[in-house]
């Protein structure tokens, strides 16, 4: 047998993670992702639907709205399962693509509450920092690419991008975070 | 500039591409019989209106969603938009 090693999509076999003052940026390498997206004559699957722009938690699994009629399902600590299969089950009738190894993932956590989130909001991404509040969601440009950015709690936000260019992703997230330091 | 956006609110115009007259969406029937003269006007006749001006725009950096903007050439002016799909729906009625 082949001894093959999984590999992370920053190219380590371990996920990355950095400190900078409050704010921790960790790549997340066991979320898995699944696209639904309605059919014309379809029903509408058994999955938490939420509206534009926003996210919400279930019991196994999170949703985000991505366009119209098209949602992202996350499976938190799934990354090695088949995921999109699970989900199909639940989206009888839709249109369900495997996601996963498309993206990377990559968590911001702050131990000071929402104001340093806030901070990295407002130099990172082209949205209104005081209106993405805690279970919003939404694809926005960042650093000439384009990225999902979902605000789970006060303290938390996620940056979802292509994995292709999980480095340059990485590579902006930390230097912000890092002059953020500077500058607090 | 922002575009108001009618799921999102408003999105920098730095987020969308831009394609052109919104009567594009409008293409001809290639089956009928004088669909060659009618894809001629389809393909190169465009109104160039100093004033107000409907235009398709692609959200390619957020929803991927098309909209019909309607937009003031003369003073850049956004006066509205609506989703492409919900345009056509009531330009087909």
């Amino acid at each position: 047998m082949p001894d093959l090693q999984p590999t992370c999509a920053l190219g380590a076999p371990k996920p990355k993670t950095a400190r900078f003052g409050v704010l921790t940026v960790t790549e997340n390498a066991n979320l898995a992702l699944a696209s639904v997206a309605l059919r014309r004559d379809a029903g509408a699957p058994d999955l938490p639907l939420p509206g534009p722009g926003e996210w919400i938690e279930a019991e196994d699994i999170a949703v985000f709205w991505i366009g119209p009629d098209q949602w992202m399902v996350e499976g938190h600590g799934r990354a090695a399962d088949d995921f999109a299969h699970a989900i199909a089950h639940r989206a009888l009738g839709c249109s369900v693509t495997e996601q996963t190894d498309g993206f990377a993932a990559f968590e911001i956590t702050s131990d000071a509450g929402a104001e340093p989130i806030r901070a990295l909001l407002e130099k990172l991404v082209n949205v209104e920092a005081h209106c993405f509040t805690a279970g919003q969601a939404t694809r926005t440009g960042f650093h000439h690419m384009s990225v999902f950015v979902i605000r789970r709690a006060d303290d938390r936000l996620a940056v979802l991008g292509m994995r292709s260019a999980a480095g340059t992703i990485w590579h902006a997230l930390t230097e912000t975070a890092g002059r953020l330091e500077v500058t607090a | 500039m922002l575009i108001p956006h009618p799921l999102l609110g408003p999105r920098d115009s730095s987020e969308f591409s831009y394609l052109g007259d919104a009567s594009l969406m409008d293409r001809p029937d290639g089956m009928a019989p004088d669909a060659a003269e009618r894809f001629h006007d389809y393909v190169h006749l465009r109104d160039n209106p100093a004033g107000i001006h409907r235009e398709l725009w692609f959200h390619e950096q957020g929803d991927r969603s098309w909209l019909v903007v309607t937009r003031n050439t003369v003073t850049h002016e956004i006066l509205g938009a609506e989703l492409a799909r919900d345009a056509r729906k009531g330009g087909a009625a």
